[in-house]
C-alpha cells in the first residue's frame, strides 16, 4: 500500500504538470467574465439573462476542460504499467477542487435575486461539462491522437448550438425557471450527466488491441499531411 | 551580358509571382478540401441545406404562400447559417494552427512559401464555404419570389449579409489563430464575442449604432412594411462587413510570427480599418427625418401612397407592391357579399390596405377601426388566418355599417357577422377555430379582425358553431337572404337568430362578454 501511494505521489506531480492548465484557466476566466458582466449594468438584474449566462459560463468552462485529456507525450505514456483510467481520474481529480470554486464563485457573481434554483443549475452545469469530459475521453479511446481536444471542443460547441434547435419540444432541455417544464427538464439533465458518466467510464481503459475504424494512417516519423 | 539579363528579368520576375499565386490558390483548394471533411463543418452545412429546404418545402402557416420579399431577405440572414459561421470560426482557427499543433512551423521556415501567403490561402478556404451560403440564400429567395402570391421587393445588401456573416466567422477564427496561437482560445472567445455583444447591446440601451455592431441584426416586429418604410441601413451595413471581412484578413497577414508588416501591407490595414468605420458610421445614423415624415404619411394618410383597382362592386387601394394582391382580396369579399341579403349584397365597398409604420420594425403597433362607412381595413400580410380575419371585418362592415360598429357588436348580430365570415369557405368549422384568438369551437371568445377584435359570448358561439356543423349551406343561405332585415337590426337577440337559422337557442340570454 505504501508503495502504491509513493507512485501515486510521484505520478500526482507528474500528471499535474501535464494537465493543460492554461487551457482550463481560460475557459474559467472567460466564464467568470461572461457571468460578471451584467454586474457592470446599473438597473433590475434580469433572471432569464442570469440563467442563460450561467449557462454559458458552463459551456465554456465545458470547453475549456475538453483539452483536459490532451496528452503530448501520449506515444510515450501508453506503455507506462500504471493504467490510463487512474491517470485520467487523476486529472480530474486535480482538476474537480477548481472546478467547484470556480463554479461556487460564478455563482456567487449572479446577483442574489437573480440566481435560478441552485441545485438545478448546478446539475445541468455538471451534465454540461461532464458531457465535455466524456466527449474527451470518447476521442483518446477511439483515435490515435495526441491531442484531441481542438476537436472535441469543436464538437462540444457544435453540439450545444445544435441542439436547443433540434431538441423537440417534448424533450427540451433548455427552458426558463419559470416554464412547467423545469423539472421534467431536469429530469432529462440528471439523465444526460448519468449517460455522460457512463460513456466516460466505459472509455476510461486502454483498449487492448487497436482496431483500425478510426485511426489515421500516420507512418512512424512522418509528422502530418501534406497541407500541416 | 547584362543586355540579356535586362531583357530576361522582368518575365522571371512575373513567372515567380503568378507560382507564388498558383501556389496560394492550390493551397487554398486544399484546406477548403480539409475543412469539408471536418465534423462540424459538414454537419452544419447538412443541418444549414437541410433546414432550409425544408422550410420551403413544408410551409408551417398558411401565410407562407404570400411572402413579402423585403422581409424573406432578411430572413435568410437569421438561421442555421450562424451554426456554419460559427463551425467554420472553429475549423479554419485550428486549420490555421495544425503546423504549430504538429510542430511543423520550422520546416515550413525552409520552404519558399512564405508565412503570410498561407495565411491569405486559409483565407481564401473560406470562400467556397460563403460561395455556398449565397447560393443557398439565393435559391431560397428565388424560391420565395416565384411563388404566386409574392409581393415587395428584395434587397440585395440584405441578401448579401449571410455569406459575408460566413465569411466573417472563417476570417475571424483565422485572425485569433494568428493574435492568440492557442487552440483553446477559439471556441472559448466564440463565446465571450458573444456575450460582449449581448453587453454591448444591453449596456447601451439598443442604441442604433451599437445594434448595428453585431454583424447579424434582427428586428423585433413581425410586421411587414412597406419596402421603402423599411429603413434599415441594409447597404452600409454590407459595407461594413465587407470592412470588417477585409480588415480581419490583413490584420491576420499583418499579425503574428512571420506577419508580413511592409508599408503596402500596412497601408492596406489603414485602409480596411476606413472603409470599416466608414460603413460603421453610415448604419449608425438612425431614421432620418424624411423617413419619419413618409411613416407617418403612410400610417395616417395612406390614400396619397395608394393606387385604387376597381375588381366588381367594390374598389381596392393598396400600396404600390400590394396592387397585384388586390384580386385575392376582391375574391374574399365576393365570397362574404354573397351570403348576405338586402342592399348588402349589392353595396360597394372601399377595401383600404393599412399600416401602422410610425414604430418601424421596432414594435407592433395596432391600426384603428376605420369609421368611414362601408370601408374595410386590410392588413400588409396575407394567407392562413389572416383570411378569415379579413372576412370578418367585411362581414361586421356589411352588417355594422362601418368598422368601428362592428367592433362593439354584441347583440345576435355578430351570430349574422360569423355566418358571412366563415360560412363561405371551404371549411367554416376550421376557420371558424382559427379567427378566434384562443382556437376554440365553446366559451365566449375574442375574434381577431385586421383592425379593433369582435368579440362573442358563449351562446353567440354555441348558435355559430351548430350553424355551421349541422345545418345545410344552402338552408342557412336562403334563411340569412329571406330574414335579412330582421338579422341585421340592431338589437336582435341570439335567440331570435338561433330560432330564424333553425339550431336550438342558447340557454343564458345575450350578451357580451363582460356585461
Amino acid at each position: 500500500m505504501g508503495a502504491v501511494r509513493g507512485v501515486s505521489g510521484a505520478l500526482v506531480g507528474a500528471v499535474a504538470r501535464t494537465v493543460p492548465w492554461r487551457a482550463v484557466g481560460a475557459g474559467a476566466v472567460v466564464g467568470l467574465l461572461v457571468v460578471g458582466l451584467p454586474r457592470m449594468l446599473s438597473g433590475e438584474p434580469d433572471p432569464w439573462l442570469a440563467l442563460n449566462l450561467l449557462r454559458g459560463a458552463a459551456l465554456v468552462f465545458a470547453l475549456g476542460l475538453a483539452f483536459l485529456l490532451d496528452d503530448p507525450a501520449r506515444e510515450l505514456t501508453t506503455p507506462v504499467t500504471t493504467p490510463r483510467r487512474l491517470r485520467t481520474s487523476l486529472r480530474v481529480a486535480l482538476v474537480a477542487p477548481v472546478a467547484a470554486l470556480w463554479w461556487t464563485a460564478a455563482l456567487a457573481l449572479v446577483p442574489e435575486e437573480a440566481r435560478p434554483p441552485l441545485g438545478a443549475i448546478t446539475l445541468e452545469a455538471a451534465a454540461t461539462v461532464t458531457l465535455a469530459l466524456a466527449a474527451a475521453a470518447l476521442a483518446v479511446r477511439l483515435t490515435d491522437e495526441p491531442e484531441p481536444g481542438p476537436s472535441v471542443a469543436a464538437a462540444v460547441l457544435t453540439t450545444a448550438c445544435l441542439t436547443p434547435l433540434l431538441l423537440p419540444f417534448h424533450w427540451d432541455l433548455f427552458v426558463p425557471v419559470d416554464d412547467p417544464r423545469w423539472d421534467a427538464a431536469h429530469q432529462r439533465w440528471a439523465g444526460v450527466l448519468a449517460g455522460a458518466v457512463l460513456v466516460w467510464a466505459a472509455c476510461g481503459p486502454e483498449p487492448l488491441r487497436r482496431r483500425r475504424v478510426l485511426r489515421r494512417d500516420r507512418p512512424a516519423g512522418a509528422l502530418g499531411r501534406p497541407g500541416a | 551580358m547584362s543586355a540579356v539579363m535586362e531583357a530576361t528579368a522582368p518575365p522571371v520576375a512575373t513567372d515567380e509571382k503568378r507560382r507564388g499565386r498558383a501556389a496560394v490558390l492550390a493551397l487554398a483548394r486544399f484546406e477548403a478540401r480539409e475543412l469539408l471533411l471536418q465534423i462540424p463543418v459538414a454537419l452544419t452545412l447538412v443541418f444549414y441545406v437541410g433546414y432550409t429546404l425544408y422550410g420551403l418545402l413544408f410551409p408551417e402557416d398558411g401565410m407562407d404562400a404570400y411572402p413579402a420579399l423585403q422581409d424573406v431577405d432578411r430572413a435568410t440572414q437569421s438561421g442555421p447559417s450562424v451554426l456554419l459561421g460559427i463551425a467554420l470560426l472553429v475549423c479554419v482557427n485550428r486549420a490555421a494552427l495544425r503546423s504549430r499543433r504538429r510542430g511543423t512551423d520550422r520546416h515550413f521556415d525552409v520552404l519558399v512559401m512564405e508565412p503570410w501567403r498561407r495565411t491569405v490561402a486559409h483565407a481564401l478556404s473560406v470562400v467556397p464555404y460563403a460561395v455556398g451560403t449565397a447560393l443557398v440564400v439565393l435559391g431560397a429567395f428565388t424560391w420565395q419570389a416565384l411563388r404566386p402570391g409574392a409581393v415587395g421587393h428584395g434587397s440585395v445588401a440584405e441578401l448579401a449579409v449571410a455569406p459575408l456573416f460566413v465569411l466573417f466567422c472563417g476570417v475571424l477564427g483565422l485572425l485569433i489563430a494568428r493574435l492568440f496561437p492557442a487552440v483553446f482560445a477559439a471556441p472559448v472567445l466564440v463565446i465571450l464575442l458573444f456575450a460582449v455583444s449581448v453587453f454591448v447591446s444591453a449596456s447601451t440601451g439598443d442604441a442604433e449604432w451599437s445594434r448595428w455592431l453585431s454583424p447579424i441584426v434582427s428586428e423585433n416586429s413581425n410586421e411587414t412594411l412597406p419596402s421603402d418604410l423599411i429603413g434599415r441601413p441594409a447597404a452600409w451595413h454590407a459595407l461594413y462587413l465587407v470592412g470588417l471581412v477585409l480588415l480581419f484578413v490583413t490584420g491576420a497577414v499583418f499579425a503574428g510570427h512571420g506577419g508580413r508588416r511592409t508599408w503596402p501591407v500596412k497601408a492596406a490595414l489603414a485602409g480596411t480599418l476606413v472603409l470599416t468605420l466608414t460603413g460603421a458610421v453610415g448604419q449608425g445614423q438612425g431614421v432620418s427625418p424624411e423617413l419619419t415624415a413618409a411613416r407617418e404619411k403612410a400610417s395616417t394618410h395612406p390614400e396619397k401612397d395608394q393606387t385604387c383597382v376597381r375588381h366588381g362592386r367594390s374598389e381596392y387601394c393598396a400600396f404600390p407592391e400590394w396592387t397585384v394582391r388586390t384580386g385575392t382580396w376582391a375574391g374574399v369579399v365576393d365570397r362574404v357579399q354573397n351570403l348576405a341579403g338586402g342592399s348588402a349584397a349589392e353595396q360597394p365597398l372601399v377595401v383600404r390596405q393599412r399600416v401602422e409604420a410610425r414604430y418601424g420594425l421596432d414594435g407592433d403597433g395596432t391600426i384603428e377601426s376605420s369609421t368611414t362607412p362601408h370601408q374595410v381595413t386590410v392588413g400588409t400580410r396575407w394567407g392562413g388566418n389572416r383570411i378569415p380575419e379579413f372576412a370578418s371585418a367585411v362581414a361586421s362592415a356589411l352588417v355594422a355599417g362601418d368598422e368601428a360598429k362592428g367592433g362593439e357588436l354584441c347583440d345576435g348580430r355578430v351570430v349574422t357577422v360569423m355566418w358571412l365570415a366563415v360560412g363561405g369557405a371551404s371549411d367554416p368549422l376550421s376557420d371558424f377555430r382559427h379567427v378566434r384568438l384562443d382556437d376554440s369551437t365553446s366559451g365566449s371568445a375574442i375574434v381577431l379582425s385586421p383592425t379593433s377584435p369582435l368579440s362573442m359570448s358563449a351562446g353567440q358561439t354555441d348558435v355559430v358553431r351548430e350553424v355551421l356543423s349541422s345545418r345545410p349551406r344552402a338552408e342557412v343561405t336562403s334563411a340569412v337572404k329571406s330574414h335579412w332585415d330582421e338579422l341585421t337590426a340592431p338589437g336582435v337577440k341570439t335567440a331570435d337568430v338561433a330560432r330564424v337559422l333553425g339550431v336550438e337557442a342558447p340557454k343564458e340570454a345575450d350578451d357580451c362578454v363582460g356585461e
